[in-house]
């Protein structure tokens, strides 16, 4: 309450959390956390991917338990252990994937677990598709609540998580990023409804990352940052670059990188004015070999989308991509290989890895095909030899070769997927949140292998959403919001320039 | 499928190593593992009591096991396989498919366990003596029957319980044969196999009923399918259908003291049982065995089903 | 059939299973064609009853393993399961002498607490449902022969327990429809089953639970007792199906039953449930078993040889799956 710029002692505090401690296996999640939320404002929460906010925000919903400190509602000490008594409390959550059974209907999905009964279990469902065409029609919003959920866009489904949450009565409502999936209209739709639930008392606790969108509709602003409390103050009277300040820690990051001379260089990866759908818009960038190219933006810029479009994995409508000067054409992840373009996913144990195999296989994998004769049996010595030279060079801490995956470090697991497409000879490396999972010793190390290949020519993407490691890398930075590329900084620059270029929407300045 | 039988094979050899672990603490009497091609149907009961009538008598230990049904010829495979491995004094065995088992057998022949066939032979000189019913012999006496109650002429259909092994290939040819080469005049019109389940059964005879109008008889060729041929008929409420079975058990004496059923060939299991083990006896102590025992079968029907001659091999 | 359309309900996405219900019923009605074209035999009153008589027992079961299969698992169980139903009910008929009721409450409630214990076992002690159902499937046939010390128990001694499934209580009203007793049950069944998919809460809980389990569970809602109820509404439902089968061969056959369940799922997948969970309707099922059944019949009647039957067979399950997916790849 420190610079609450609202009125004096009318408003009731709805919600306390204090000192609130949260620790994952290897991560402090959240430590010694303050939050508070009064009746009738819009409480912005704010900080860093994996600041902590939405796992401060389970805590609340009675999802996650907290390991330390207390939640009072109303001002008495309460239990949350599940997400029921939460809802009991008055509270509600819209949370930021979207928890929606795809084959039932709009109106099925916002009673469930309270559908209006007749007798012997029957279900009313005229009064539940009343009741909800009642909530659609207070929100303003039509909608027909018969519609299949799978038919809805996101949208629309995410009206639809916000309907569920008012339907219970919710004195506190807690919104995940609502409007990352929405368009201006809707966003505006959108506000119309906070505001009113406002007027009538309701709490909203409101996590963004638009700036814009905090000074338009927020009251109040908590900084959170790795896991702690920063500061709340009032979002009238408090710069933006003051609240990016806060976000990102105030000791500004000195960027040591050598940043080479390239303009000898060859350009390995062109990418030139390619679009899909509304995720992806007129993106233009080169990249030379011995280059590392970083590329910064808030979750859903696009960065990932890009990524897999030049891996081939999606499709893209308009374009050109040319390969060490060639024009190409990525149908599918195997022709971008051929290309000598890897991918290293963001999701290593979904996509990168597997798992139950050993270290050895798991390097081979892509390449089995030159590690076994003719009959498909595959040289096993010959496979473990190049295993071996590669957990050397790369310094994978492991065992043996025969070692599972699943029991190495995150760091090793990494070092592990970079390893096998390091032998299928890819030039051209994207990374997608290299370091996610992986704890700060064995992060520096990442980083000085990412030196170390680009030194001997291999041409690097690295995306990231943790902006020290952008700067700690990369030679230049790309700049992503809503699906343009907003922007290409030189290294070493100043983190305000790049938040600024991460929020500037299309059509407006970043406020 | 191939994974569930695979797992329900795992159990059972599981088990089976429960029980022979067991028959290793005594060894004074003679054991003999009599593996026969199921334990769930009637016959194989009837077959199961022989057997354990002769252990009683000879003073052995016999157990008795075989697969759920007539086409799981690997999981008898194991079940001879686990049979062996418990150092038996002789083996019964009624092969499912002589071929497949002839390896195991002559691993038993090289350990010195004699062999007694029963129910079916083995296409091999490894069994000392086979215990069995001439199916064929039966097959034929049962086309005789029919085509005598039908009046020599007219449509036949066979309702067969498998298609491969020994006993479902023997009574099937015994009663087509007969029939092609005696009754000229008598067309088999089809023959159909419902793996001797009594419900597939049953909904092969109807859809038999629908496909040939003018169907006299129905031939039925082992205890499942010809249950599954009377309720067929009886389902369907057709009158005049000739069936004649195979085997006995409750609901196939019942369907004949009813005449809902002509008559039936029946063998006599309790004999194979005993014959089998008796025979295992003799050549586990070294004695002379003859070398082709056979069991015999008859013909009952309404008339001679209460005779004392008949009663003593049906099983209910 | 019409009587059924009337009984299924609405389903929430509406058009889209309009039109599968229109595609698998359109294969019917062009194998029907087929077959009747191809013998004069095979459309006859005589052989349509048998026909759905056939279907009976298996449209039984595949309805329950429909309501499994909606959530997202599967029941291999169902096969053995019924024989276990139908033993008990010899057992409380014959070898106890207890009224034709007591028989009708023995087979529904050993299904339903069989239903049960499968239940338990994947919703609260998280075995996957192939597993879970594959041990109960061993644990029942082997229960089935151990209570009957592998005889068959016979049900001479209780009049009227083959009128269940044989007499014709429409043959009765109605002179000159001599439908079956139990297609009449199979009926009575599909349309209870769809009732209760439609509109009660433990329907929308099946879907709910198959659509995405920790949104359901994120609600609010006991997703564990909900889930183990639905189990035990399907084991009654295959309790019915023992019930069927008992009095049809007027004997309780302990070793039947294994094999059961994949026929059953057939029908299951022919109908457009898919085994991703989530969507599925009574009637699809209630058509793919007819499907299943009008095939087998039809292939007899003309006389097509036994094994190229079961080659047929398969091929229809792969391409009646395959129409489906690509009639969802379109829309």
């Amino acid at each position: 309450m420190r610079h609450s710029s609202l009125g004096g002692g009318a408003m009731t505090r709805l919600v306390r959390m204090e000192g609130i401690d949260k620790v994952f296996p290897g991560v402090k999640a959240l430590d010694a956390v303050d939050f508070d939320l009064l009746a009738g404002e819009v409480h912005a929460l704010m900080g860093e991917n994996g600041a902590g906010k939405s796992t401060l925000m389970k805590c609340l919903s009675g999802v996650y338990q907290p390991d330390g400190g207390r939640i009072l509602i109303d001002g008495k000490p309460v239990s949350l252990p599940t997400p029921r008594s939460a809802q009991d409390q008055g509270i509600g959550i819209i949370h930021q994937e979207l928890a929606l059974m795809r084959d039932l209907t709009v109106a099925q999905n916002i009673w469930i677990g309270r559908e209006p009964r007749k007798s012997f279990g029957r279900l009313d469902e005229a009064k539940l598709n009343a009741d909800a065409a009642a909530i659609f029609d207070g929100m303003n919003v039509k909608m027909d609540p018969r519609t299949p959920v799978s038919s809805l866009t996101i949208a629309r489904q995410q009206m639809v998580e916000i309907a569920k949450a008012l339907s219970y009565r919710s004195r506190v409502l807690i919104m995940d990023e609502p409007t990352a999936a929405l368009n201006d209209t809707e966003i505006a739709e959108l506000f119309a409804i906070i505001r009113r639930l406002r007027s009538e008392g309701v709490g909203i606790i409101y996590i963004s990352h638009k700036m814009d969108e905090i000074r338009q509709i927020s009251d109040r602003v908590t900084v959170m940052r790795d896991g702690t409390y920063v500061d709340t103050v009032a979002a009238a009277d408090t710069p933006i670059e003051r609240i990016i300040a806060m976000m990102v820690g105030r000791e500004i990051q000195h960027s040591d990188i050598a940043i080479p001379d390239l303009s000898g260089a060859e350009t390995a990866l062109e990418v030139i004015d390619v679009s899909r759908g509304a995720e992806l818009k007129n993106i233009s960038f080169d990249l030379k070999q011995g280059e590392i190219l970083g590329f910064a933006g808030l979750m859903g810029a696009g960065r990932t989308e890009l990524a897999r479009a030049i891996f081939g994995a999606e499709p893209i409508d308009r374009g050109e991509i040319r390969v060490h000067g060639k024009p190409v054409r990525i149908a599918s992840p195997s022709d971008a290989v051929r290309k000598g373009i890897g991918y290293l996913s963001e999701d290593r144990k979904q996509f990168g890895l597997a798992l139950g195999l050993d270290v050895r296989a798991n390097i081979g994998l892509p390449s089995m095909g030159r590690h076994s004769d003719r009959m498909g049996r595959i040289n096993e010595g010959k496979l473990s030899e190049v295993a071996r030279s590669y957990i050397d060079m790369l310094r994978i801490r492991t065992p043996h070769d025969a070692q599972e995956v699943r029991l190495l470090s995150g760091g090793n697991q990494q070092k592990v997927v970079i390893a096998k497409w390091l032998l299928r000879d890819c030039d051209i490396l994207i990374f997608d949140e290299p370091t996610r999972g992986i704890d700060v010793g064995a992060k520096a190390e990442i980083y000085r292998l990412l030196a170390d290949l680009a030194k001997r020519g291999k041409a690097i993407i690295v995306i990231s959403s943790e902006l020290p490691e952008v700067l700690r890398v990369s030679h230049r930075i790309a700049v992503m919001c809503e699906g343009r590329l907003t922007g290409i900084l030189p290294g070493g620059a100043r983190q305000e320039e790049i938040v600024a270029l991460a929020t500037k929407r299309e059509g407006k300045t970043a406020a | 499928m191939f994974t569930r039988r695979h797992l329900i094979g795992t159990a059972t050899a599981i088990a089976l190593a429960g029980l022979g672990s067991g028959a290793m603490a005594q060894d004074e009497e003679l054991f003999i593992p009599v593996i026969s091609k199921g334990f769930q149907h009637q016959f194989w009961q009837a077959v199961n009591q022989g057997a354990e009538q002769a252990a009683e008598e000879f003073g052995v230990r016999v157990t008795f096991e075989g697969p759920d049904n007539e086409s799981q010829v690997d999981k008898q495979m194991d079940m001879l396989a686990a049979a062996l491995a418990n150092n038996p004094d002789a083996i019964g065995f009624a092969a499912l498919d002589s071929q497949a088992a002839i390896p195991l057998l002559r691993q038993a022949q090289e350990a010195g366990v004699p062999v007694v066939a029963f129910d079916s032979g083995v296409d091999s000189d490894i069994p000392v003596a086979t215990a069995a019913t001439d199916n064929k012999a039966a097959a034929a006496m049962a086309a005789d029957k029919m085509a005598e109650l039908i009046g020599g002429s007219g449509q036949v259909a066979v309702v067969a319980h498998d298609q491969t092994s020994r006993t479902g290939v023997d009574r099937r040819d015994g009663f087509v044969d007969r029939m092609e080469a005696e009754y000229p005049d008598v067309e088999i019109v089809a023959v159909e196999y419902g793996g001797g389940d009594h419900l597939r059964s049953t909904e092969i005879t109807r859809a038999l009923l629908a496909a040939h109008p003018d169907l006299d008889g129905i031939f039925g060729t082992n205890e499942g399918s010809a249950i599954g041929v009377v309720n067929g008929v009886r389902e369907s409420g057709q009158e005049g259908i000739t069936i004649v079975g195979y085997d006995s058990g409750k609901a196939q004496t019942d369907a004949i003291r009813e005449g809902l059923m002509a008559g039936a060939i029946t063998q006599n299991p309790v004999g194979i049982g005993y014959e089998t083990v008796r025979a295992a006896v003799a050549a586990a102590r070294g004695e002379e065995v003859e070398g082709d025992i056979d069991t015999g079968f008859y013909w009952y029907d309404q008339s001679n089903i209460d005779d004392q001659e008949i009663q003593a091999v049906l099983y209910d | 059939m019409t009587a059924v359309d009337t009984t299924t309900a609405p389903r929430p996405s509406r058009r889209g299973t309009a039109h599968q219900k229109l595609l698998a019923f359109a294969s019917l009605i062009a194998l029907v064609i087929g077959f009747s074209l191809a013998s004069p035999n095979f459309f006859q009153v005589s052989n349509i009853m048998a026909i759905l008589q056939a279907t009976s027992v298996n449209g039984v079961l595949a309805i329950g393993a429909t309501l499994i299969i909606i959530t997202g698992g599967i029941d291999l169980s169902i096969g053995t399961l019924m024989t276990f139903c139908a033993v008990m009910t010899g057992v409380v008929l014959t070898w106890l002498g207890a009224p034709l009721i007591f028989g009708v409450v023995a087979a529904i409630g050993t299904g339903a607490l069989s239903g049960l214990v499968s239940g338990t076992f994947v919703a609260k002690m998280k075995i996957p449902p192939f597993i879970a159902t594959l041990g109960m499937m061993l644990i029942l046939k082997g229960l089935s022969l151990v209570v009957t010390g592998t005889r068959p128990i016979y049900f001479n001694d209780t009049p009227g327990f083959d009128l269940i499934s044989r007499g014709s209580l429409i043959g009765w009203v109605l002179p000159g429809f001599p439908v079956p007793n139990g297609v009449l049950i199979l009926f009575l069944v599909a349309g209870f089953a769809a009732w209760i998919l439609s509109r009660t809460v433990l329907g929308r809980y099946t879907f709910a639970l198959g659509s995405n389990e920790e949104a359901v569970r994120l609600s609010g809602v006991n997703a564990d007792a909900w889930k183990m109820a639905i189990y035990a509404l399907s084991g009654a439902i295959v309790g019915i199906g023992g019930l069927l089968i008992a009095s049809r061969l007027n004997s309780a056959q302990p070793a039947l039953g294994l094999g059961y369940e994949l026929e059953a799922i057939a029908a299951v997948v022919i109908g457009g449930t898919s085994l991703a969970g989530g969507r599925g309707t009574i009637l699809g099922t209630l058509i793919g078993a007819l499907i299943m059944a009008v095939l087998t019949n039809g292939l007899r009647v003309l006389s097509v040889a036994p094994e190229w039957q079961t080659v047929v067979t398969g091929g229809i399950i792969i391409v009646a799956v395959y129409a489906d997916q690509l009639r969802r790849g379109k829309t």
